[in-house]
């Protein structure tokens, strides 16, 4: 399956575009897509310092409220990547 | 009306004092408290030329009420509060956060003012990258929304 990924603050590096699609096996949770982007910025992006993105990001649902690493994802969801926030 | 908040994108609108001013005046107010924050020249021994807030705008404005009725509730129901905050490319000297209160008394218009810019730097889903002089570009780090449960 594939889900849309928008991106947020330092997770733009990840695309040009304002989301970045990634698939997952069926019934994948929030715990694999951290493993998958823990993959995806090793592999690709291991000198761009968002190595501990996966570990301390949240992510938000359609409804903009945080998802826990049990959450289950579906095909096509569009979900929000929330990093470390700071604003002021 | 005794809340207004908003996200202004900085390169189509300036955020305002006197705006504010004008929304919090009221009779009833014994006190006035006002705190900007402002984009500096320097962080961390490096020259600033600009910051661009990036947000995720409607979490920030849920945020922002929530916030700001939390304020009324914990402190003075009665108080008229104005808050609003950048988006995008903020220059040197450009405001990035106003809030302003009006209140009946003193202690409870600080008291407010601060809660909230606290509050928003802790919840409210908005990120800095500042731009240096050298032309390098940073994101900065930050608080993490992450459930703390699964933080080990």
């Amino acid at each position: 399956m594939e889900i849309q990924l928008k991106l947020y603050g330092s997770s733009k590096i990840l695309s040009e575009k304002e989301t970045l699609d990634i698939q997952l096996p069926n019934n994948s949770d929030i715990k694999k897509l951290r493993d998958i982007l823990t993959k995806i910025i090793s592999e690709k992006y291991s000198r761009s310092n968002l190595e501990n993105l996966p570990k301390t990001a949240a992510f938000f649902s359609e409804k903009d409220e945080v998802i826990d690493d049990s959450y289950k994802l579906s095909n096509k969801e569009y979900i929000s990547i929330i990093p470390p926030i700071g604003g002021g | 009306m005794t809340l207004h908040t908003a996200l202004v994108k900085i390169e189509e609108e300036k955020i305002s004092s006197e705006k504010a001013k004008k929304f919090i005046a009221s009779e009833k107010n014994g006190a006035e408290s006002i705190f900007v924050g402002k984009v500096r020249n320097e962080n961390d021994g490096k020259k600033v030329i600009a910051v661009t807030y990036d947000a995720h705008d409607q979490a920030v404005i849920k945020s922002f009420q929530l916030i700001c009725n939390n304020a009324k509730n914990k402190f003075d129901k009665n108080a008229k509060i104005f808050l609003e905050h950048a988006k995008g490319y903020a220059p040197v000297g450009e405001i990035s956060i106003l809030i302003a209160v009006g209140s009946g008394h003193r202690d409870e218009a600080f008291k407010i003012c601060r809660y909230i810019l606290e509050e928003v730097k802790h919840q409210s889903p908005i990120w800095k990258k500042e731009h240096y002089v050298d032309g390098k570009e940073e994101w900065l780090p930050g608080h993490s929304l992450r459930p703390k449960k699964e933080v080990k």
